[in-house]
């Protein structure tokens, strides 16, 4: 049976794209130092969902009692001084960092759900299709991004979506979700178009694939890194855009965020209140600074075509 | 010659693209039969058009810019060019595989070797994930791949191309083909790699059965491997014969002239014998036979330069085209043709 096994061959040393990626990016200590601040965030944020859920009370249930004497400049027990209310604006800052990275993830999901198979799909099938795709988010492209969430979010509010009632965070995270895909849509056609033309494309038709399955599993899983870089840069601007619907007051009404806080932090500027504005922009200035450099990174390592001008 | 019957036959293929410059004739009127359990050997220079007849077998062009025109791809008596695509799916991969040049890019870089033997395998039968696997194993050990238990669960960087091209071919096999379509499957890898792959697509041969079309511009994999060959030139066929008949009395010049460039043991000139020339650009090939300007015999022939010599069965099994291939034309057209060109 067979011919004689060749144990001897040498396989040739390689290493797959994610390897040599996650290898150069632990090289890069800044990046290492960005991830890490990520995480905290996440860690934060994930740390106030549990509280919630097991009722540890480290929020007060209403953001609009009087707890405590308003306006206390930051000291010992409140770092960042007290609101109007009373309440800790640490604690506010912390409720933010909930809302915005739930908003920005949810968001986020909802962009690469649609913006990846379409990309995909127009980018394999071309013709007619491609046309179709294409002419849907050149119109969307044009309208100017913010006006263009705005509009999707006084549209979902407070509608009723399967039943279910929409409340403020739901219509964000709907309203940037639906207007931000046609990033990764464009990203994903062009690196579809590329890559089916390449050998193991025909290869897995010879075999007998059809045009789904070519698509969905083996073309998607090989350019999955330019979803993964994507995600890591729009997160910042999702974020932002989380913060600017909240400021304009179309975001979440009850539970403190962070453009909420800068919008009353206006008005307690004259007053010379200035640690709520403080608290919000540095929590801003943190994500967004960390989120950019890794996702930088990130690209500069995955990305082969900048590989020989990246160490 | 002991004839077991035909298992694939072309009937008058053509395929072209339309390109901006123009229409390429990639493939004109070629026909070829390939029988059950013997190689056949499709030979020519670079851009003659065997690997878009080879594509063309799998209906794999990509349409557009290309487009198979006319012809008939008879698999055992089913014409494969009328098959729906859900159907042709079915017949590639089943009925007829094929191996690819490039065995460090034909692999998706992001499945397990297993992975792709398992999805090959699970398209075409009705089998449990685990029989698939062990079915995968198997075919890795039945092409020579020691350790195949861990080796099924590694990825295609994890290999050398010798043993990607091995599991290209324990992908090809995997569903008992009746047909491997191999285009130059040794052009991308050493010489002591290439006879190991070409003794393994051998013996997967006699031990399955199936037919082998083999594609390739090496001569020397010829003489050795192939029953038949059909050489190509300029999207047509030139010459058709069993191998043997063809090394010992090649009949077309173009024939002629790439075994005279060959290099043979004992030879003692200063240099080898070429053919002048270029091959022809598909976007403006010349009238007449397409390789009267670097052809020795015809290149002042009138005849060839104006009208294209069809292929023609000469001898028993030999069909060629060229007007000055012995017995190529009665002595009666010889006559009419002498009066009409030569005043």
């Amino acid at each position: 049976m067979g011919s004689e096994p060749i144990k001897n061959e040498l396989a040739a040393e390689g290493r797959s794209l994610w390897q040599d990626g996650l290898r150069r990016l632990r090289r890069r200590r800044l990046a290492v130092v960005c991830f890490v601040v990520v995480v905290i965030y996440f860690g934060l944020a994930g740390f106030v969902y549990l509280a919630e859920f097991m009722d540890w009370r480290v929020g007060p249930v209403n953001w609009s009692q009087e707890v405590g004497k308003q306006y206390q400049p930051p000291s010992r027990d409140n770092i960042f001084g007290t609101d109007i209310f009373g309440q800790s604006v640490w604690r506010k800052t912390l409720y933010g960092a909930k809302i915005s990275i739930t908003v920005a993830l949810c968001a986020s999901f909802i962009s690469v759900f649609i913006g990846v198979p379409l990309g995909a799909i127009a980018g394999y099938f071309r013709g007619f299709v491609d046309e179709i795709i294409v002419w849907v988010y050149s119109t969307l492209s044009s309208v100017p991004y913010i006006l263009l969430i705005l509009a999707f979010a006084v549209v979902l509010r407070d509608k009723s979506l399967f039943g279910h009632k929409l409340t403020g965070i739901t219509s964000v995270y709907l309203a940037i979700g639906l207007t931000s895909w046609v990033g990764i849509c464009r990203l994903i056609r062009g690196e579809v178009m590329k890559h089916k033309e390449r050998e193991y494309v025909l290869a897995a038709k010879s075999y007998g694939c059809g045009a789904g399955r070519i698509i969905f599993r083996h073309l998607i899983p090989n350019v999955f890194h330019i979803v993964i870089i994507d995600f890591s840069l729009r997160f910042v601007d999702f974020i932002h855009a989380e913060v600017i619907l909240s400021f304009l007051g179309l975001g979440e009404a009850t539970r403190p965020s962070w453009g909420a806080m800068i919008n009353d932090a206006r008005i307690e500027l004259s007053r010379g209140v200035w640690w709520q504005m403080l608290a919000a922009t540095l929590a801003i200035f943190f994500i967004s600074l960390a989120l950019n450099i890794f996702g930088d990174a990130l690209r500069d390592c995955l990305d082969p075509k900048l590989k020989t001008e990246q160490g | 010659m002991d004839s077991n019957g035909v298992l694939l036959s072309v009937e008058n293929l053509s395929t072209h693209f339309s390109t901006e410059d123009g229409l390429a004739k990639a493939v004109e009127d070629v026909s070829f039969a390939v029988e059950k359990g013997k190689t056949f050997a499709l030979v020519g220079e670079s851009g003659c058009g065997k690997s878009v007849t080879a594509l063309s077998i799998m209906r794999l062009i990509p349409d557009p810019p290309g487009k198979i025109v006319s012809g008939r791809i008879m698999l055992g008596g089913r014409d494969l060019l009328g098959l729906s695509q859900k159907r042709m799916r079915a017949v590639r991969g089943n009925r007829i595989a094929m191996i690819f040049q490039e065995p460090m890019t034909s692999l998706n870089p992001v499945f397990t070797v297993g992975n792709q033997i398992v999805e090959t395998i699970k398209l075409h039968q009705r089998k449990s994930s685990e029989q698939a696997w062990a079915d995968a194993v198997e075919m890795l050990k039945q092409v020579g791949i020691g350790d195949a238990e861990r080796r099924v669960y590694e990825y295609p960087h994890q290999m050398s191309g010798g043993m990607r091209q091995r599991v290209m071919i324990a992908m090809a096999v995997s569903c008992q083909p009746e047909l491997i379509i191999a285009d130059e499957p040794t052009t991308a890898l050493d010489v002591t790699i290439q006879a190991q792959i070409l003794d393994l697509l051998d013996e997967l041969q006699r031990q399955n059965g199936m037919s082998i079309l083999l594609i390739t511009h090496d001569l020397g994999v010829v003489a050795e491997r192939a029953d038949d060959v059909a050489v190509m030139y300029a999207s047509r066929i030139a010459e058709t014969a069993d191998a043997k008949s063809l090394f010992e009395s090649p009949l077309h010049p173009y024939t002629q002239g790439l075994l005279k460039s060959v290099p043979q043991l004992g030879f003692e000139g200063e240099r080898l014998p070429t053919i002048p020339g270029v091959v022809p650009d598909p976007l403006a090939f010349p009238t007449g036979c397409k390789f009267h300007p670097r052809c020795a015999i015809g290149c002042d022939d009138k005849r060839c330069q104006a009208v294209e010599p069809e292929l023609r069965e000469v001898r028993s099994g030999r069909d060629v085209a060229c007007w000055y291939a012995p017995g190529y034309e009665s002595r009666q057209e010889r006559e009419e043709y002498e009066s009409k060109y030569k005043r």
